[in-house]
């Protein structure tokens, strides 16, 4: 079953747009952004960090999913992380509940996120 | 809770990741959770652009590795309040501002979350919606995950000039 993604939204279509070189380091297709154009895209969020990529629709290389996510999308960061070893899968909707329920302290988020426990 | 929205427009400085963001402590919009248990979720940015000539803004969003220091009270032309008239305040408000004492600094940390917001902001419009447990989520009140900051970036990619805009950011606290 298909997932469904966050919604981007970049509107040039009145302005003079974004130069090329600076909307390739955005991570834009610069044909998209540039004087004119309007850009609608599909937002892919990895399950254990919690950013954000705009989809490439180009992209060849394999995407990664986890399983212990019900086959959510993660990012090739986390997945890096995911395949070493001693890795305990701590996806973000978990670090939410820790904090939540005032189990644990976030001192750091991202790909590589750090716990305290409160108990 | 009740969704919410925080406003604000004006003028973006540019600024590093690792420095504060903006410029003379302003500049900015920073949305920090109310305690440590907190937890905010940032469903839409939205940006449009108000320059008066061709400047690209290089908006990003980020966590903060240093918050800000005594943030200043929201006033005009910034907002912040409930979409739904007759929602109720949590009990611990998320502090969102655009102006402080010491402005935040934005974490260079490659491990964190980067979420580009560039636009040309002569005439141009930007829009991110999360799909539902998808959103951008804030956690506690510390660093590196307790304050979000939008900011005029001069490291993705190098925006140098100040740019201006309004902006606005729709997030549910719990």
């Amino acid at each position: 079953m298909n997932k469904q993604y966050g919604y981007l939204f970049v509107d040039h279509r009145a302005s003079p747009g974004i130069p090329e070189d600076m909307a390739r380091k955005m991570g834009y297709d610069p044909g998209l952004v540039g004087e004119g154009k309007l850009f609608e895209g599909d937002v892919l969020h990895c399950a254990h960090c919690n950013q954000p990529y705009i989809k490439n629709h180009l992209r060849t290389r394999e995407r990664y999913y986890c399983m212990g996510c019900s086959g959510d999308y993660i990012c090739d960061m986390c997945n890096h992380e995911r395949l070493q070893p001693g890795y305990v899968h701590l996806p973000f909707r978990k670090i939410k509940e820790l904090v939540g329920a005032g189990d644990a302290v976030a001192v750091r988020l991202g790909s590589n996120p750090l716990l305290i426990p409160t108990k | 809770m009740t969704k919410r929205l925080f406003t604000w427009g004006g003028s973006f400085p540019s600024s590093a990741v690792g420095a504060g963001a903006g410029a003379s402590n302003t500049g900015f919009m920073a949305m920090k959770g109310g305690s440590a248990t907190a937890i905010v979720d940032l469903l839409e940015v939205a940006c449009s652009g108000t320059g008066s000539a061709s400047t690209v803004g290089c908006f990003a969003i980020r966590y903060s590795s240093t918050l800000g220091v005594t943030p200043t009270a929201l006033a005009q032309p910034g907002t912040d309040g409930p979409m739904n008239s007759a929602g109720q305040a949590i009990a611990s408000p998320v502090v969102v501002y655009f102006a402080a004492a010491t402005a935040p600094v934005i974490s260079n940390a490659v491990t964190l979350p980067t979420l580009q917001i560039g636009i040309n902001t002569f005439g141009g419009i930007y829009r991110w919606n999360a799909s539902p447990t998808q959103q951008w989520t804030t956690i506690g009140n510390a660093v590196s995950g307790g304050e979000s900051v939008l900011w005029n970036s001069s490291t993705f990619p190098n925006a140098s000039a100040t740019a201006t805009a309004n902006a606005q950011m729709l997030y549910e606290p719990y």
